[in-house]
C-alpha cells in the first residue's frame, strides 16, 4: 500500500536482466549470481520489491524428473493416466532428493535477496490449475466435461484432471513453503490458464462451480500457506477474464492483483477491493515491435493509466502486463519501452 | 439430420458417433451427412463463438463430436474416393511447445471439411518446407504462444521463400501474441485472431479470394 502511495512504477523484469548477462544459462543455476541478479534488477528499476523471475516450468518440470520421465521426453510429456502412487512419498519427502538443480538455485537467491538490506524478496510460483494445464494433452475439454456435469466416476478424463490438479497443490504447498522457508516475504501465484479460454463463462453463468472448485479452492490453500508465514499473497493472471473471474480473484483479497492487458486497469477497478494493489498493465507483450507499439505510444498509455487510475483513487503500481520477456534481436525496442514507462513525465 | 447437428453442437461425441452410424444404417449419403449436419453444426459452433455466446471450451468440445462423427464417415469418403476440400498443413513453430490454439484452428479446419496435415509442435522451417513438398497444400497455418519463439515464423518465411516454394502456398499465422503488423513485416498473407478467422481465410483460398 505504502509503495503504491509513493507512486511506484515497475516492470517484473528479472528477465530482462538475466539476459544482459553473459552467461544467463548458468546464472540460472548459481543460486548466489541468481540472487544477485533479482537484486540488481529491482535497483535497476528502482524499486524494494526484489522480484524473483517467472518460470512457468520449474515445478513441472521438478514434478517430471521426480517421477523418473526422462530428461528429453519432458518437454512434451502429458499425462495418459494418473501419477504412480511414489509421487505421494516424494511429496511428503519435500522433494529432499529430487529438486531440481534450477529450483535449487531460485531458492539460494531467495536467500540471497533476504539478507540484502532494503530489499523484500518476492517469490513466484505458478498456480496449481495453470500447472495441471500443462501437464495434460487436452485440458479444456476435461474441464468443460466437469463443467457439463460430467464427475470424475462418470469419466475418465474429468478423474485424470482432477487427480492431478490434487497432485498439483500438493506439490506447491511444499514449494511455496520451500520459498517461504528461504525468505521470500511474499509470493506471487501466476495463475494465467484461470481464464475463459480454459474455463467456460457459459458454464459459469448457467452455475456451474468450476471456477470455484478448480481455482479458487486452490488458491485459498496457498494464501492460507503463505500468510500462514506472516508473508504477503500476490497474484497474477494475465488471461482473458470476464468480470465474474476478475470479482472472484479479487475477491481471495491478495495483497496485490496483476492483471494482464485484456481489459483497462480502470475498467477493472470497480470490482477489486481498495485494499488490494492493482498491478499493471502496460501491454509489455508487445514490446518487441515499433510496427506494433512505439515508444510515444506506450508513454501515453502509461500516463492514461496514471490518470485514470489516480482518478478513482485506488491504489495502483504502474507496470507491465506480465513478465517482460526479451525476444532476441528486439532488446533494444524492449528495453526502450520499459525505459520509457519508468521515466515518463506525465502532463 | 438435425439431431446430429445438435448433438455435434452440444459436445456430445458418442452419441453423435451413433446418430451418425444411424443415419448412414438408413442409407443417408456420407457426403450428406457431411455437408448437411456435421459442417452446419460447426459453422453454427464457429458464429456463436464470434457473437461470443460460445467459447473456446464449447468449440473444443463440438469439435472433438465431429471428429467422433467423421471416424464413421472417413473410410466412406475413402471408399467412394471423395477428395476433401483442401490440404491445410499446421505447426507450432520452433522452439514452442503449446498446441491449444494450433489444434483449434485444426478442428476448425476438419469441421469446415479440409484435409489437415498437422506437423505438430517445435515444427523446424525446414520441417515446414519438406511438408509443403510432400504434401502440396494450399494454405500452411503456423502458430506461436511466446514472444520469444515468433521469430521462429519469420525464419519459416525465409526457408519457404529460399526453397522456391513461398509462392505456391499461402501463409496464414497466429497466436496469443501476434498481430496484424507482424504478419505484414514478415510477409504472411494472413493474421487470424481466432480459429473461425483462419478457417474463413482457408475458404477463401479454395474460392481463389484470398
Amino acid at each position: 500500500m505504502q509503495l503504491a502511495a509513493s507512486g511506484l512504477r515497475m516492470p517484473i523484469g528479472a528477465d530482462i536482466i538475466l539476459h544482459q548477462q553473459p552467461d544467463p544459462e548458468a546464472v540460472l543455476l548459481d543460486g548466489e549470481r541468481l540472487g544477485r541478479m533479482f537484486a540488481d534488477t529491482a535497483v535497476r528499476f528502482k524499486t524494494p520489491l526484489a522480484m524473483v523471475r517467472m518460470d512457468l516450468e520449474l515445478e513441472r518440470n521438478l514434478l517430471l524428473r521426480s517421477l523418473g520421465i526422462r530428461e528429453d521426453e519432458i518437454p512434451k510429456f502429458h499425462f495418459s493416466g494418473g501419477p504412480s502412487e511414489g509421487i505421494r512419498s516424494i511429496i511428503e519427502s519435500g522433494f529432499k532428493a529430487q529438486l531440481t538443480p534450477r529450483l535449487k538455485a531460485q531458492l539460494d537467491a531467495i536467500r540471497y535477496v533476504s539478507g540484502c538490506p532494503g530489499l523484500f524478496p518476492v517469490g513466484m510460483s505458478i498456480g496449481p490449475f495453470s500447472l495441471m494445464t500443462k501437464l495434460l494433452a487436452d485440458p479444456i475439454s476435461a474441464v468443460a466435461m466437469a463443467g457439463s456435469g460430467l464427475v470424475a466416476e462418470d469419466d475418465p478424463e474429468v478423474n485424470l484432471m482432477e487427480k492431478l490438479l490434487q497432485v498439483c497443490s500438493e506439490i506447491l504447498q511444499v514449494t511455496i513453503g520451500a520459498q517461504l522457508e528461504a525468505g521470500a516475504k511474499a509470493v506471487l501465484i501466476a495463475e494465467p490458464a484461470a481464464n475463459k479460454v480454459f474455463l467456460s463463462p457459459r458454464q459459469i453463468s448457467k452455475g456451474s462451480d468450476i471456477f470455484e472448485r478448480y481455482v479458487l479452492e486452490y488458491h485459498r490453500r496457498i494464501k492460507n500457506l503463505i500468510e500462514g508465514h506472516d508473508a504477503l499473497y500476490m497474484l497474477h493472471d494475465c488471461g482473458e477474464l470476464t468480470d465474474y473471474m476478475v470479482e472472484k480473484l479479487a475477491g481471495l483479497k491478495p495483497a496485490l492483483l496483476s492483471l494482464g492487458s485484456s481489459r483497462p486497469l480502470w475498467e477493472v477497478e470497480p470490482m477489486v477491493p481498495k485494499d488490494v494493489v492493482l498491478f499493471g498493465n502496460l501491454p509489455s507483450k508487445q514490446f518487441f515491435s515499433d510496427n506494433i507499439i512505439t515508444v510515444e505510444q506506450v508513454k501515453q498509455t502509461a500516463c492514461e493509466i496514471i490518470t485514470r487510475m489516480k482518478a478513482l483513487d485506488h491504489p495502483f503500481i504502474l507496470g507491465s502486463e506480465c513478465d517482460v520477456i526479451m525476444v532476441p534481436g528486439r532488446e533494444r525496442e524492449i528495453t526502450e519501452k520499459v525505459q520509457a514507462f519508468m521515466e515518463v513525465v506525465c502532463g | 439430420m438435425n439431431q446430429l447437428k445438435e448433438l455435434v453442437m452440444a459436445g456430445k461425441a458418442k452419441e453423435a458417433e451413433a446418430r451418425t452410424r444411424e443415419l448412414l444404417a438408413k442409407k443417408t449419403e456420407a457426403e450428406v451427412i457431411l455437408q448437411k449436419a456435421l459442417i452446419p453444426a460447426m459453422d453454427e459452433v464457429g458464429e456463436l463463438f464470434q457473437k461470443g455466446e460460445y467459447f473456446v471450451p464449447e468449440m473444443l468440445v463440438a469439435a472433438r463430436a465431429m471428429k467422433q462423427a467423421m471416424t464413421v464417415l472417413r473410410p466412406v469418403f475413402k471408399e467412394k474416393d471423395i477428395q476433401p476440400l483442401g490440404k491445410v498443413l499446421v505447426g507450432t513453430v520452433k522452439g514452442d511447445l503449446h498446441d491449444i490454439g494450433k489444434n483449434l484452428v485444426a478442428m476448425a479446419l476438419e469441421g469446415a471439411g479440409f484435409e489437415v496435415i498437422d506437423l505438430g509442435v517445435d515444427v523446424e522451417p525446414e520441417k515446414f518446407v519438406e511438408a509443403v513438398k510432400s504434401h502440396n497444400p494450399i494454405v500452411i497455418g503456423m502458430s506461436a504462444l511466446l514472444t520469444t519463439t515468433m521469430m521462429s515464423m519469420k525464419d519459416t518465411m525465409a526457408a519457404l521463400k529460399s526453397a522456391g516454394i513461398r509462392g505456391q502456398v499461402k501463409v496464414m499465422i497466429g497466436g496469443a501474441p501476434i498481430r496484424k503488423e507482424f504478419a505484414d513485416e514478415i510477409g504472411a498473407d494472413f493474421y487470424g485472431r481466432d480459429s473461425i478467422e483462419a478457417r474463413n481465410f482457408a475458404r477463401l483460398v479454395v474460392q481463389n479470394e484470398a
